[in-house]
C-alpha cells in the first residue's frame, strides 16, 4: 500500500478522459491503412485506434485503464476495499504502457496497476492460481517454467558455447533469462553466436536466476527481490550486462534501482539488438545477401517493456530532472524518437544490404501495440493473451508481411503460438535470430571493450 | 423523493433484460465509473451498472426501473471530458451506452449523419476522414477523442463550427428517445415513418430542444441524426494579442458583427490568457512571471480565428480582413500598443486545427486535479466575466486561467475558468467548492447562466426561475412519472 500511496499524485491526475484508451489518441489524422479484416474481426487503422487490450476483450470501464486508475482511486479514499473482484478486474492488464504514453498528464499507468496488484496481494487477497503456482516453481527452481536449475545452460553446452559458461575472466555478462534459456534457445544461441563473432569475452552467469519480472508485474513483490539480490549477486564484479530479453533487460535496467539498495546498477545494461543497431551506425558490421530472404515483407513488433517501457521511464527522467518542463519538452521528443530509431537501423540495413522488404505496421512506437504475452497475462489468461496477440498478427497480415520481427522471447512465444492457432501464416522471428539463421552478418572491425561501454555513456 | 436500492432480485431482471454479461453489481466494476473532475466534483458509485446495445433493452430497463423506482444515470460511452455526467445520489442503476457506437448513416447530399449514442468523436472523425474527406463532423473541440457526439450536443456544448453556426444542440437535427414510462418517441421530421432526418421543426413544436441541457434526466437518447459541414482543405489559423479581455472582447465582436461572409468563414473563434498556456505544466516546472511568455511571443491576452474556406482567394481574403479589422481596431482599443498579430509556425497551426485534440486534458499536470466552471454570458460581458473570476480564482490562491470562444457569431460567449487544484486535499475540494459558490451568487446577480449545472451549487439558478422549473418539472412528470431519470440534475427530483 505504500507504494499505491506514493504514487497518490499520479493516481489523482487522472482525469478520466480516457484518450488512454487509443493508440495515436493526439493523431486523429493519422493517414493509414483503412479497413482490414483479419482472424479476430475488422479493425479501422486509420486516425486513432482502440488500443488497450483488456479494454477491447472487456468492454466494462473498470478494464480500461482509466477505470483502473479510478479503481486505485477508491481503494486510496476508502470508498473500495480490496476483493477478489477486484483482484480480478485489475490482473487481466498486459501493463503494455499504451495508457501511460497517451496521457497528457504523464500518469505512470503501469506504475499505478502494479502497486494496486501489490497492495491487493498485500492486503491478504491470493493471487490467482496460475500465479501462486508460477510463484511456487519460481521458488523452488529459480524460474517459472519448471526447468531444473543444472539445465538452465544446456542449450549452451549443445550448441559448443561450454566455454563461455562461467568465463571469469570477462568483465562483460550475457544475462539470457528463463524463457531462452528453456523454451526459444534458439535466442539465446544466436545471440552468443554474435557475440562470438564480434569478438566478445562474455559469460554466462551460472548463478543467474529469474529476473524477477513476472514477480514484479503481478505484485509479488517479495520474490522478485528475492531474485533480484541473487542476481545482483551473481553479476557482481562485472562492468556489462547484456540482455536479449526485452523483460529482463527492462527489469534490470528500470526496475531494480527503484527497488535495491544503494545508488543504481553497478554495472551498465544493453539489449544485444542495441549493439547490432551503434556497430551498423559505426560502419564496423554489415550484411550479407540472403537468397531466401530477398524480397520479403519484413515488419517489426516493438516489444513494450524494450520500446514503450524504456521510453517512458526516459521521460520520466527528463520531467524529474527539469527546471523547465516546457522549454525540455523537445528534449523528450528526441531522446524517445532516438530509442526507437534503434532497431529500425538494424531493418533499415537489412533491407539495403539483405534486400528484404521492411514495412512497419499501423501501431509502430510509442503507439505500438501490444503481443499480450506481459503483466502476468500470458500465465493468467492465456485464452486473453492469444487473442490480443493474434489482432497484433491481423496488423501484420494488413500490410501483407511474411515475417514478423521482434527482439524479444516472450514477444516471440506469443506471436509464434497465436501464428499458429489462428493460422496467420507469419514467420515469426528474433531479430538476432534472423541474422543468425541466415549467417547474414559480415564483421567488418571487430569492437573493443572500452569502445562497448563507451555506447553507453 | 425516495428511491429503491437496487438489490439481487433488481440485478437478475436486469441480466433477464440484457443477459448476464452486460448487467452487474460489482463493486470494482462499478467503481470505476466515478469521474471527480473536469465537469463535476460530484460522483457517486452506482449500485448496478448495464450495458445495454438495443433500444427495445432499454426500454425495459427504464419500464422496470420505474416501477420498482430505481434511479437510472445514462451516459453516452464511459466517461471522458464530453460526458459531464456521471451517477450522484441516490446512486442506482448506470446505464453505459457504449456498446451502441454504430454509425447508421452519412447523407451527403442532405448532410446529416445519423450515430448512436456510443460513437466517440475519434471513431466518427476517423471514420469520416477515410469514407467522407470531403465532410467533418461538428464534433467538440477541446473534448478528448473518447467523449461522445451525443454527449456533447446534450450538454448543448462548443463545437467544431459553434462560432460560425451556432450552440451544439442546434447542429441535431433530429433523434429518438426512449423515455421512463415506456414510449419510443422520435423527434422533428423522423416522427412520421418514412421521413429522412431533414428537418428539426417537422410537426410543430420542437420536442428536440426539451432533450437539450437535460443531462439525461429526460430519457435515454437512442440515436440522432448531426448535420455534417464541408471540410476544405485550405484552412489557416489568425491570432491577435492584447494586453487585456476588454479589447479581445470588443476586437472579436466587430468581427463577428459583420455577420456575413469573413464571420462565416471563421468556424470556431476562441481564446485566453497566458496562464492557458502555463498551467498545462507543472506548477514547479514552469516560469510563473509573465515576463518568460512574452520573450516567447505569447500576449496576455488573445484571440484565434480558425479559418475554413474553399479556395486559396477566400482564404486570404479572410485572413486579411481580419488583419485589417485589427488594425483599425487598434483606435479604438483601451491599450492599442498591445494589439499585435501572432505569428504563428506551421506546426502551432495544425495543432490548434487538430480535431478532435487532448488540448483541455493537461491541466491536472499543473497539480493533481482541475474543474471547467463553464458559464454562458451576452458576448459584450465576458470580459467583465473574465475580470472578475481571474480575480477571484488569484484570491483563492488558483492560477488565473481562462478560456473564451464565441458561439454563433457572438452572439454568446463560452466563458470557462479552469480551477487548477490539488484534488489530493479536502482543503483545496473544499476552496474550490467555495469559489464556485462565491461566482456563482455573482454571476445570476448579472444575468449570466451555468452551461453544465453543478447539482448543489448551480442549483441557485432554478430558484430564480421558479414558473420556468414548474413547466420543467411537469414536462418531466410525462415522460419520467417516477422521477427516476438521473435524480439530482437540473434541480429536479
Amino acid at each position: 500500500m505504500e507504494r499505491l500511496k506514493e504514487l497518490e499524485k499520479d493516481v489523482y491526475r487522472c482525469i478520466h478522459c480516457k484518450a488512454c484508451r487509443f493508440a495515436y489518441s493526439g493523431e486523429p489524422d493519422r493517414k493509414g491503412i483503412g479497413e482490414f479484416t483479419g482472424k479476430q474481426g475488422t479493425v479501422l487503422y486509420e486516425g486513432m485506434v482502440d488500443a488497450c487490450p483488456a479494454g477491447i476483450e472487456h468492454g466494462w470501464e473498470a478494464f480500461w485503464n482509466a477505470g483502473k486508475i479510478w479503481i486505485a482511486r477508491s481503494i486510496l479514499s476508502g470508498d473500495l476495499e480490496f476483493t477478489d473482484e477486484v483482484r480480478d478486474v485489475i490482473m487481466p492488464c498486459i501493463t503494455c504502457g499504451q495508457c501511460s504514453a497517451q496521457c497528457e498528464n504523464k500518469v505512470r499507468t503501469v506504475d499505478i496497476i502494479e502497486a494496486l496488484r501489490a497492495a491487493c496481494k498485500e492486503a491478504g487477497v491470493p493471487m490467482i492460481e496460475r500465479h501462486q503456482l508460477v510463484e511456487r516453481l519460481t521458488k523452488e527452481l529459480n524460474n517459472p517454467y519448471g526447468g531444473k536449475a543444472e539445465e538452465r545452460f544446456k542449450w549452451a553446452k549443445d550448441a559448443g558455447l561450454e566455454k563461455f559458461i562461467d568465463n571469469k575472466d570477462a568483465k562483460v555478462g550475457y544475462f539470457v533469462g528463463c524463457t531462452a534459456s528453456y523454451r526459444q534457445i534458439d535466442i539465446a544461441i544466436a545471440t552468443c553466436k554474435i557475440f562470438e563473432q564480434l569478438g566478445i569475452d562474455f559469460t554466462l552467469v551460472g548463478d543467474e536466476v529469474c529476473c524477477g519480472s513476472p514477480f514484479f508485474r503481478v505484485g509479488a513483490v517479495d520474490t522478485a527481490q528475492e531474485l533480484m539480490n541473487k542476481n545482483l549477486e551473481a553479476f557482481k564484479g562485472l562492468e556489462l550486462a547484456f540482455f536479449s530479453c526485452a523483460g529482463c533487460y527492462k527489469t534490470f535496467t528500470n526496475d531494480y534501482p527503484k527497488w535495491m539498495e544503494g545508488d543504481g546498477l553497478p554495472f551498465k545494461t544493453m539489449h544485444a539488438f542495441e549493439l547490432v543497431s551503434r556497430l551498423i551506425t559505426a560502419e564496423k558490421i554489415k550484411f550479407k545477401p540472403s537468397k531466401e530472404l530477398k524480397g520479403k515483407v519484413v515488419t517489426y513488433h516493438d516489444p513494450c517493456h524494450l520500446g514503450r517501457h524504456m521510453a517512458l521511464e526516459m521521460e520520466q527522467k527528463i520531467i524529474e530532472e527539469s527546471k523547465n518542463l516546457m522549454m525540455d519538452s523537445r528534449k523528450i521528443r528526441q531522446v524517445i524518437n532516438d530509442w526507437y530509431e534503434i532497431p529500425r537501423i538494424v531493418l533499415r540495413q537489412l533491407e539495403q544490404d539483405v534486400g528484404i522488404k521492411f514495412t512497419e505496421m499501423y501501431r509502430i512506437k510509442l503507439d505500438s501495440f501490444c503481443c499480450g504475452a506481459g503483466g502476468g497475462v500470458r500465465a493468467g489468461y492465456s485464452e486473453f493473451s492469444l487473442r490480443t496477440s493474434s489482432l497484433r498478427l491481423d496488423e501484420a497480415n494488413a500490410i501483407g508481411a511474411d515475417i514478423i520481427t521482434t527482439e524479444c522471447p516472450f514477444c516471440w512465444r506469443n506471436l509464434s503460438d497465436a501464428n499458429e492457432e489462428y493460422k496467420h501464416g507469419l514467420t515469426v522471428y528474433g531479430l538476432l535470430e534472423m541474422i543468425d539463421t541466415f549467417k547474414l552478418l559480415e564483421v567488418i572491425e571487430q569492437p573493443t571493450l572500452k569502445e562497448i561501454l563507451k555506447m553507453k555513456e | 423523493m425516495s428511491y429503491k436500492l437496487p438489490d439481487e432480485k433488481d440485478l437478475e431482471a436486469m441480466i433477464g433484460i440484457v443477459g448476464k454479461d452486460y448487467a452487474t453489481s460489482n463493486k470494482a466494476i462499478t467503481a470505476s465509473y466515478l469521474a471527480k473532475s473536469v465537469m463535476g466534483l460530484e460522483s457517486q458509485i452506482p449500485d448496478i451498472v448495464i450495458r445495454p446495445k438495443y433500444v427495445e433493452e432499454i426500454r425495459k430497463i427504464l419500464i422496470y426501473c420505474s416501477q420498482e423506482k430505481i434511479a437510472v444515470s445514462p451516459i453516452s460511452a464511459g466517461l471522458s471530458g464530453g460526458f459531464a455526467c456521471p451517477t450522484i445520489k441516490p446512486g442506482g442503476v448506470m446505464l453505459d451506452l457504449s456498446r451502441m457506437d454504430r454509425i447508421i448513416e452519412i447523407d451527403e447530399e442532405n448532410r446529416y449523419a445519423i450515430i448512436e449514442p456510443g460513437v466517440t468523436n475519434g471513431a466518427l472523425w476517423a471514420y469520416m476522414a477515410k469514407n467522407h474527406p470531403d465532410w467533418a463532423p461538428p464534433i467538440p473541440d477541446g473534448a478528448p477523442p473518447a467523449a461522445t457526439v451525443m454527449g456533447d450536443a446534450i450538454d448543448r456544448g462548443f463545437s467544431l463550427y459553434t462560432s460560425s453556426v451556432g450552440p451544439q444542440g442546434d447542429n441535431f437535427m433530429c433523434g429518438e428517445i426512449v423515455f421512463p414510462n415506456g414510449d419510443v418517441v422520435r423527434t422533428g421530421s423522423w416522427a412520421l415513418p418514412f421521413a429522412k432526418p431533414f428537418y428539426k421543426y417537422g410537426l410543430g413544436p420542437d420536442m428536440w430542444s426539451f432533450l437539450m441541457g437535460s443531462q439525461g434526466s429526460m430519457g435515454v437518447i437512442t440515436k440522432a441524426a448531426v448535420k455534417i459541414y464541408p471540410h476544405p482543405k485550405h484552412k489557416t489559423v489568425v491570432v491577435w494579442g492584447m494586453d487585456n479581455p476588454y479589447d479581445m472582447q470588443d476586437l472579436t465582436l466587430e468581427v463577428a458583427k459583420q455577420e456575413f461572409g469573413i464571420s462565416h468563414n471563421t468556424v470556431m473563434v476562441q481564446g485566453g490568457n497566458y496562464p492557458l498556456v502555463m498551467a498545462r505544466w507543472p506548477k514547479d516546472k514552469i516560469p510563473h512571471e509573465y515576463e518568460f511568455y512574452k520573450e516567447l511571443g505569447i500576449s496576455q491576452w488573445w484571440m484565434n480565428w480558425e479559418c475554413w474556406a474553399q479556395t486559396a482567394e477566400e482564404l486570404d481574403y479572410v485572413t486579411k480582413r481580419i488583419d485589417k479589422m485589427a488594425e483599425d481596431f487598434k483606435k479604438r482599443a483601451k491599450s492599442p500598443d498591445a494589439i499585435v498579430k501572432q505569428v504563428l509556425h506551421p506546426k502551432q497551426i495544425a495543432s490548434r486545427m487538430k480535431k478532435p485534440n487532448k488540448i483541455a486534458i493537461p491541466y491536472s499536470f499543473w497539480e493533481a486535479g482541475f474543474l471547467f466552471i463553464t458559464w454562458y454570458t451576452p458576448w459584450n460581458e465576458c470580459a467583465h466575466f473574465a475580470e472578475m473570476y481571474t480575480k477571484a480564482m488569484e484570491k483563492y490562491g488558483f492560477p488565473p486561467v481562462i478560456w473564451i470562444a464565441s458561439i454563433e457569431r457572438c452572439r454568446q460567449a463560452i466563458c470557462m475558468p479552469i480551477v487548477c487544484f490539488d484534488s489530493t486535499k479536502q482543503s483545496d475540494f473544499e476552496k474550490v467548492q467555495t469559489l464556485n459558490q462565491e461566482t456563482t451568487e455573482y454571476a445570476l446577480k448579472q444575468g449570466w447562466l451555468n452551461y453544465r449545472p453543478d447539482p448543489y451549487i448551480h442549483i441557485q439558478a432554478y430558484y430564480q426561475a421558479g414558473m420556468y422549473w414548474k413547466y420543467l418539472r411537469a414536462f418531466k412528470k410525462l415522460v419520467d412519472p417516477n422521477f427516476i431519470m438521473h435524480p439530482g440534475r437540473l434541480a429536479l427530483p
